[in-house]
């Protein structure tokens, strides 16, 4: 629970520091789109250059961004894995023969069982996942005797390859991108940001800034909330709650545990929340002065220029490669 | 028997902040019965934290803890039953919202038991037991909790806890928010469910009066180190409590007062105002 | 007539049970009083009463000689700010500047001026080095200054204090009301609502509240000369007073002893 990370920002004082939320915001959304527009490889590595080329720019630590993406590992690896299998196009790159016997069952629970034990050192997780996939690999090739129950072809097509290091790449960029505008926008700019790229939707009666401050009091309250939850759990634990284990009815009665409290203690904090701003003289709709003000500069329009050919490239490069 | 505290460390390593030391080097040895313990120092000082030690709702970061014979260190052992720990040191939190959720109060003080897996005749029993320790009657058992006044609300989560028969009992900051009448009887309740049952009773708090009138110990916390421990007569007599962030007893300082401008040698270390009226009696008679 | 005027008001939450009954009350400008009262007396919804969150089931407010009626709210709020008891559930601002400046946001203060009284209304109240700090960043304390901070920022006449000193250890509290005791040299009204007699103390004039009903007001030594009132209201006298009416029982006369434990609980 205390590793989730709200606000991701991270002071710092490079040019995309400087940038108005607004210019970031819509950078990045149109750099998704031009993003996704391009078609090979090829073109998708020149825009990871050029997003690794933003992050220097920025004097953005690209180990960050690493260590950012490592709750979606799985995901990336899942992504690769299931191109690989699934995508049945083009020349056919691998054709193995695939074994499952008796030996080779045996093999493989030893070769998970020897993973496992291994799994303590964290370190080198990725490692040894990649080395036990790889040693299934292996085990299903090369281990073909004794009593056999099947076989089944394992084949990768080169559009399979392709398209698993196409789809893992576009992912990269688009989370690097999106990390690059969380990590140097305050959550308070961001919000400004959003509520003043909304003022349109005055038109069709959703106010802007009401939502925005809906916005900026949910980022305030949520390490509170979370903080308080955590509470709750320890204190039903106290009595004995034990989430962890338990028959399913036990169960659901400790997670009634521990919501019921959390809402009541949500129910309570709106109300001395409402209280207090309108103490404070807040009337919702009614107009307000705001201390962030935002203002466009140089750097906005540079930036929003050099957005601009961008997406031109790419829709170029859609058309004409 | 009993805890022991053995130079236990505690970080938490939290989401900005990196990881902070909230106690540091702890040891101590409280026993499984007849103790009378307040646990004082300002607020950040690691009060909670230790107290969640005592119950194995947190792991030391390093060092030792025994809480009945069970060791508790930064490994979680498979071998033992966590949750046993926990019904033999019962720890109540400082807001009763955080464990009332049951429609009757009957139900809510009956979900400890439960969980211990007593069977619901039994959970019944217990739970009426515990309401009558903290002083309600049994019309309360088929009242909502939520419908309570505050100080109500408190004898029930302190019922729920009670109800699992611990032998020792840890309360965080059971007092606060509450008027001075409410707090001594509260107060007056601890006393009298110590004297009854002979459990150990741990309270945290911030109120110095009640500390010198109702502890036998003392355990002052200062930045996560243990700075003292010993009877409320001693620590009252050390001259700069201010060192601590503590203040002195009310009695204390105005009988202070009253030698310093009378120039008198009253014995000013009273602890009620009876005893301090009568201290002066006899400090104006000789 | 004073600068707050409260005359026989009654109020009731939705059930039938009659919450306060037949409150008056008068505060001039530059006063301090103290609201003391047990636990549930009603001195929470009085004061949500008296900033108009709630509104009387008879009787009226007058703030400055202005009925106060839900069409004029916005304007009575201009005169009188509040300090709740919980520390977390009044800020509202993701950094302290943000929270600060709520409430002039409110009532259009342009960026300039607000900028300026940020900064002059947080060093006022110490805080001037955390204008960038999250909540979570701050103590209990600290949160319920820069509460007072963004009320000051707005220029009220009056601030009210509903027990905003009870989730705080004696530290903070005792430095809570230093800040209070030089806002009230300043001119300013304050209305303390507290179950603390040693905080009421401070105080010019003492309300005692017991189950919904004023039952006693008036200067605290005066108030002080009746034990059997406090008992009556379910509170507690000062320790110097116990000690003094103690010894008064036990028959014991001492002019100069009775005079300096009278002047332990006034001196403040
Ligand atoms: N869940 C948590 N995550 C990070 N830091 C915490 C957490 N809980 C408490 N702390 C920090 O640990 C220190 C000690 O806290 P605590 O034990 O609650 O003190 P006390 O009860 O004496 O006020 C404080 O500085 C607090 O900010
Ligand atoms: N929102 C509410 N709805 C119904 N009853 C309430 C509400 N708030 C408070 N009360 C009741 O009103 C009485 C006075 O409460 P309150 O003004 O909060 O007292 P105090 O602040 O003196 O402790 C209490 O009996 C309480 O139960
Ligand atoms: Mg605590
Ligand atoms: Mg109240």
């Amino acid at each position: 629970m205390k590793n989730i990370i709200i606000g991701q920002y991270i002071p710092g004082s490079g040019f995309l520091y400087k940038l108005d939320p607004r210019t970031k915001i819509i950078s990045v959304i149109v750099l998704m789109v031009a993003v996704f527009l391009l078609k090979s490889i090829v073109q998708l590595s020149i825009a990871m250059g050029l997003a690794i080329l933003i992050l220097i720019a920025g004097k953005i630590s690209i180990i960050r961004i690493f260590r950012g993406l490592k709750p979606i590992f799985v995901l990336l690896i899942f992504t690769f894995v299931f191109q690989i299998f699934f995508n049945k196009e083009g020349a056919l790159w691998v054709d193995e023969t695939m074994t499952i016997g008796f030996v080779s069952i045996t093999s493989m629970v030893l070769w998970t069982i020897i993973w496992r034990m291994l799994a303590k050192f964290k370190k080198f997780k990725m490692i040894l996942f990649i080395l036990y996939i790889g040693g299934l690999y292996l085990i299903m090739k090369y281990i073909t005797y004794g009593t056999i129950f099947t076989t089944w072809q394992f084949l990768v097509y080169e559009k399979g390859v392709e398209m698993s290091f196409f789809v893992v790449i576009r992912l990269l960029i688009i989370i690097t991108l999106s990390t690059v505008l969380t990590l140097t926008t305050k959550p308070t700019d961001l919000t400004q940001g959003i509520e003043k790229l909304m003022r349109p939707l005055k038109v069709i009666g959703i106010s802007s800034e009401d939502f925005a401050l809906i916005i900026s009091i949910s980022l305030r309250y949520i390490p509170t909330i979370l903080d308080e939850a955590n509470k709750i759990m320890l204190a039903q634990a106290s009595r004995g709650a034990d989430f962890a284990e338990g028959k399913l009815k036990d169960k659901i009665k400790q997670i009634i545990s521990l919501l019921v409290p959390m809402f009541i203690i949500a129910f309570k904090r709106s109300e001395d929340l409402a209280d207090a701003m309108e103490s404070r003289n807040f009337v919702p709709g009614r107009e307000r002065t705001r201390i962030h003000d935002l203002k466009l500069g140089r750097l906005d329009l540079l930036t929003g220029l050099a957005t601009v050919l961008l997406l031109a490239g790419s829709i170029l490069v859609r058309i004409y490669l | 028997m009993g805890i022991q505290f053995k130079q236990v460390n505690f970080s938490y390593t939290g989401m900005q902040k990196g990881y902070y030391e909230a106690i540091k080097d702890i040891s101590l040895s409280i026993e499984s019965k007849n103790e009378f313990i307040t646990l004082v120092g300002q607020t950040g000082s690691g009060k909670s934290t230790l107290a969640q030690h005592m119950n194995a709702l947190v792991f030391p970061t390093s060092g030792t803890l025994e809480i009945f014979g069970k060791k508790v260190t930064s490994k979680r052992d498979r071998h033992i039953k966590y949750n046993d720990i926990r019904q033999k040191v019962g720890l109540v939190f400082q807001f009763p919202e955080y464990q009332l959720f049951e429609e009757t109060v009957e139900k809510d003080i009956m979900f400890g038991p439960l969980n211990f897996h007593k069977t619901e005749e039994e959970a019944k029993v217990l739970a009426k037991k515990a309401l009558q320790m903290v002083g309600l009657n049994d019309n309360y058992l088929n009242r909502n909790p939520f419908n309570l006044s505050g100080g109500e609300k408190k004898r029930v989560s302190i019922a729920g806890i009670l109800a699992l028969d611990p032998e020792v009992l840890v309360l965080d900051e059971p007092t606060s928010g509450l008027d001075p009448k409410g707090k001594r009887q509260l107060m007056d309740l601890f006393k009298s469910i110590q004297e009854e049952t002979g459990k150990s009773i741990i309270v945290i708090t911030h109120d110095m009066d009640l500390v010198y009138e109702y502890a036998k110990r003392v355990l002052v916390l200062d930045k996560g180190n243990l700075v003292f421990d010993g009877s409320p007569e001693v620590l009252f007599r050390m001259n700069d409590l201010s060192k601590f962030h503590l203040d002195y007893p009310q009695t204390i300082r105005v009988l202070k007062g009253i030698n310093e401008r009378f120039n008198l040698s009253i014995d000013i270390y009273q602890k009620t105002v009876h005893d301090a009226t009568a201290a002066i009696k006899r400090g104006l008679n000789s | 007539m004073g600068y707050l005027d409260i005359e026989h008001l009654y109020f009731q939450y939705s059930s039938k049970r009659m919450i306060l009954k037949d409150i008056n009350l008068s505060i001039n400008q530059g006063e301090w009083i103290a609201i003391l009262g047990h636990n549930g007396s009603g001195k929470s919804t009085l004061a949500k009463l008296i900033v108009g969150l709630l509104q009387p089931k008879e009787g009226r407010i007058t703030v400055d000689g202005v009925d106060l009626l839900p069409e004029n709210v916005y304007d009575i709020r201009k005169k009188i700010g509040i300090v709740f008891q919980n520390p977390d559930n009044q800020f509202v601002g993701v950094t302290v500047r943000d929270d600060i400046a709520f409430g002039m946001e409110n009532l259009q203060v342009s960026k300039d001026d607000m900028l300026k009284k940020i900064d002059f209304y947080a060093t006022k109240v110490g805080m001037q080095n955390f204008l960038d700090k999250e909540p979570s960043q701050l103590s209990g304390g600290q949160k319920q200054r820069i509460a007072i901070a963004g009320i000051l920022a707005m220029q009220t006449d009056i601030i009210i204090f509903d027990e905003a000193t009870s989730m705080l250890d004696p530290g903070s509290r005792a430095e809570l009301m230093e800040y209070i005791k030089e806002l009230h040299q300043e001119g300013l009204t304050i209305i303390m609502i507290t179950h603390d007699i040693e905080e009421a103390l401070y105080a010019d004039k003492l309300v005692i509240l017991k189950s919904g009903e004023i039952y006693q007001q008036g200067d605290i030594p005066t108030l002080l000369k009746h034990p059997e009132w406090f008992k009556e209201a379910y509170l507690e006298l000062p320790t110097a007073i116990q000690i003094y009416y103690d010894l008064k029982q036990a028959g014991h006369d001492n002019q100069e002893l009775e005079e300096y434990l009278w002047a332990f609980s006034s001196s403040k």
